[in-house]
């Protein structure tokens, strides 16, 4: 159990810059995610935690103490590599049991059995302990490797991706399994994935990371609704939030979007004094905004406000179907109810519903503001507590 | 037609097999052959003779050979003992560390193989006449350095190589400190490739001839050097000639038929994600 904090970490592998000067504050009993595309420097941050990797730049602290000069054994961290790590030549059961049977963690062998006996039975693989690594199937080794980091009470845990590799149903349960176990055990975590559905539901906080640097910081509803760029924006939800160019004009107190894409198609924004202010503040002409594909309403049918399209593609995915509409340039995602009868290239009429969206600056890319700014503040400050 | 082609392939197959392997062994089946063979029969072609055991008496009773076996296990083992103790460390320095002009070192170590024995025996023997180390157990183990030591290195760094370094980062993590982990968990993968190249390494130690010709003399004879007194100046007793390289072929038979499960590789797969 720790605070974990990290103060302008930079990590240089020759003359690649992994990490950029990151700085984080990981509460004590926290489940914290690390979230970002592939070589973003996710796993280079958790083997700097673990003290594998040294960082040229920054501290790292643990309960505020600088752990810069402690090696990685003496941290007290466990760790789930993201390709196993598994000891190849010791079966399940002692591959378990290692961390108990090292001089620092050092327990009886009563103790590790019953140890490894629970963790084996919560990881449902009680009847693969005899096995050695080789005969296993890459799920397994992966609860393998969680199990190897379950058995010891560390101050901090640290997961490289320990659900990627696992069947879609296993890793529901064990999703759900991870999160009641570390309630219960209330030890610090740290969460490395780029899967956002196990960011939104595992994390009390989640932070984005890109390109070496941290992104955004917070909790998943606020990264949901309040993204601080496009980036951020489209890495979470699936399907990916719809981005929209178009002008802004302003014209006596309301305000006038136009589409960038479809000529002369021209809504008028709903009134909401705080975005409007801040609209004024930026003083923006060319914007983009974000929609949420299930702020999206579609008709079949010619209706009021309702702008006309082609079916793009049409992809059912069990509880819902996803349709892709176009018009001229523009390609709008959108949810519907599956079991719908729709064609490729036949008619369909869609709405944005702009009371939902969230407004970003063309050139940057970043956030300016969004509907109902303060309800969603308000949110995350609870949640966070 | 199928099937009689099939079983066509096979007769030609094992028949060009069969004779292969007449062809590898007959040359250690006649020196068998020679060794059970008395000088007056030496000479005779046909199979026919009368078995004699008065070679092996010559050969293990009466003359040094046993010494001169023993000698040749000092030095070839020394020599892949050394050739361990400090190759291994330097095969994981080459693995997984990066240092500057790391593959030049590596490439220099196995040029040391490349040169003809004969080309640096000359002034080897000069300086070893020099440090006062000529025709001494550590003279010999040193210079077989240049046999054993290329060899065990660049086997046993491919083998580092292949353990993911996460195997190590894990064990670390689980509170072990380096030396834990190299004897617990990385000699136990290496050994495959460990054993086989010393294995190697000690038959071509044991083989080696140039080298102790020049560099041993009286004290240290081993027994590829030995080998040849048999041959006298007035006449050649093939016979125990036969005896004396039959036995000194054995060491090498019976390690190679002991250690034959590890020549078998594969352990290290599996373990980590492909």
């Amino acid at each position: 159990m720790a605070r974990i904090q990290l103060e302008n970490v930079t990590k240089r592998f020759g003359k690649v810059t992994a990490l950029d000067g990151i700085s984080l504050d990981i509460k004590d009993k926290e489940f914290f995610v690390l979230f970002g595309p592939a070589g973003a420097g996710k796993t280079t941050i958790l083997n700097c935690i673990a003290g594998i990797q040294l960082p040229e730049e920054g501290v790292v602290k643990f309960d505020g103490e600088v752990v810069n000069l402690v090696d990685a054994a003496h941290r007290d961290t466990a760790m789930v590599f993201e390709n196993y790590a598994l000891y190849p030549q010791m079966t399940v059961y002692d591959n378990m049991a290692s961390p108990l049977r090292s001089k620092l963690y050092k327990k009886d062998e009563e103790y590790i059995k019953n140890k490894v006996q629970e963790v084996a039975e919560m990881m449902k693989m009680e009847n693969l302990l005899e096995r050695l690594p080789s005969q296993l199937s890459n799920g397994q080794k992966q609860r393998v490797a969680m199990g190897r980091a379950l058995v010891r009470s560390p101050r901090v845990y640290l997961m490289d991706e320990p659900l990627a590799h696992l069947d879609a149903k296993l890793r529901n349960s064990m999703r759900t399994e991870l999160k009641a176990i570390q309630a219960n055990f209330g030890t610090t975590s740290i969460y490395v994935t780029h899967d956002f559905m196990e960011a939104m539901s595992l994390g009390d906080r989640i932070a984005i990371v890109n390109k070496g640097k941290i992104v955004q910081i917070g909790t998943s509803d606020e990264i949901y609704y309040m993204p601080c760029n496009e980036f951020v924006a489209q890495l979470m939800g699936d399907p990916e939030i719809n981005i929209v160019g178009g002008k802004l004009k302003k014209e006596g107190s309301g305000y006038f979007f136009t589409l960038n894409d479809v000529a002369e198609r021209t809504y008028q924004l709903p009134e909401d004094q705080d975005l409007f202010r801040a609209l004024d503040e930026a003083g923006l002409e060319d914007i983009e905004l974000g929609i949420r594909p299930q702020n999206v309403k579609y008709s079949f049918e010619p209706k009021d406000d309702y702008t006309k399209c082609t079916v793009y593609s049409y992809e059912s995915i069990g509880n819902k179907s996803v349709i892709v509409a176009e018009i001229g340039n523009l390609q709008l995602r959108m949810i519907a109810p599956n079991g719908l009868t729709v064609k490729i290239d036949q008619d369909i009429y869609v709405k944005l519903e702009l009371d939902h969206a969230i407004f970003f600056n063309l050139e940057t890319k970043e956030y300016v503001s969004r509907y109902n700014e303060a309800a969603v503040k308000a949110l995350a400050a609870e949640q966070e507590g | 037609m199928n099937t009689a082609s099939k079983r066509l392939g096979r007769i030609v197959q094992n028949g060009l097999l069969i004779i292969y392997a007449i062809f590898a062994l007959f040359p250690l089946v006649w020196m068998l052959i020679l060794s059970i063979k008395s000088d007056a029969e030496m000479y005779t072609t046909t199979f026919v003779f009368s078995p004699t055991l008065e070679n092996y008496k010559a050969v293990l009773l009466e003359s040094d050979y046993l010494q001169y076996m023993l000698d040749s296990l000092i030095v070839a083992g020394g020599a892949v003992i050394v050739s361990v103790v400090a190759g291994v460390p330097a095969a994981y320095a080459l693995a997984r560390y990066n240092f500057k002009k790391k593959e030049d070192i590596a490439f220099q170590i196995l040029s040391f193989k490349f040169a003809p024995e004969i080309l640096v025996v000359l002034p080897l023997f000069m300086i070893y006449q020099m440090l006062g180390i000529y025709d001494s157990y550590f003279g010999l183990i040193w210079v077989y350095q240049l046999i054993s030591m290329p060899l065990l290195i660049w086997v046993v760094r491919g083998y580092f190589e292949d353990i993911s370094v996460e195997i190590e980062y894990a064990a670390q993590v689980d509170g072990y400190n380096w030396y834990q982990i190299f004897f617990k968990n990385l000699i136990p993968l290496i050994k495959p490739g460990l054993v086989s190249a010393a294995l190697l390494a000690f038959i071509f130690a044991w083989n080696c001839f140039t080298f102790p010709l020049m560099l041993g003399g009286t004290n240290v004879q081993p027994i590829t050097v030995a080998i040849t007194k048999f041959l006298g100046t007035d006449s050649a007793h093939y016979g125990q000639l036969a005896v004396a390289a039959t036995i000194s072929a054995l060491p090498a038979i019976i390690f190679a038929l002991c250690i034959q499960k590890h020549l078998v590789r594969g352990l290290s797969f599996g373990a980590v994600k492909g």
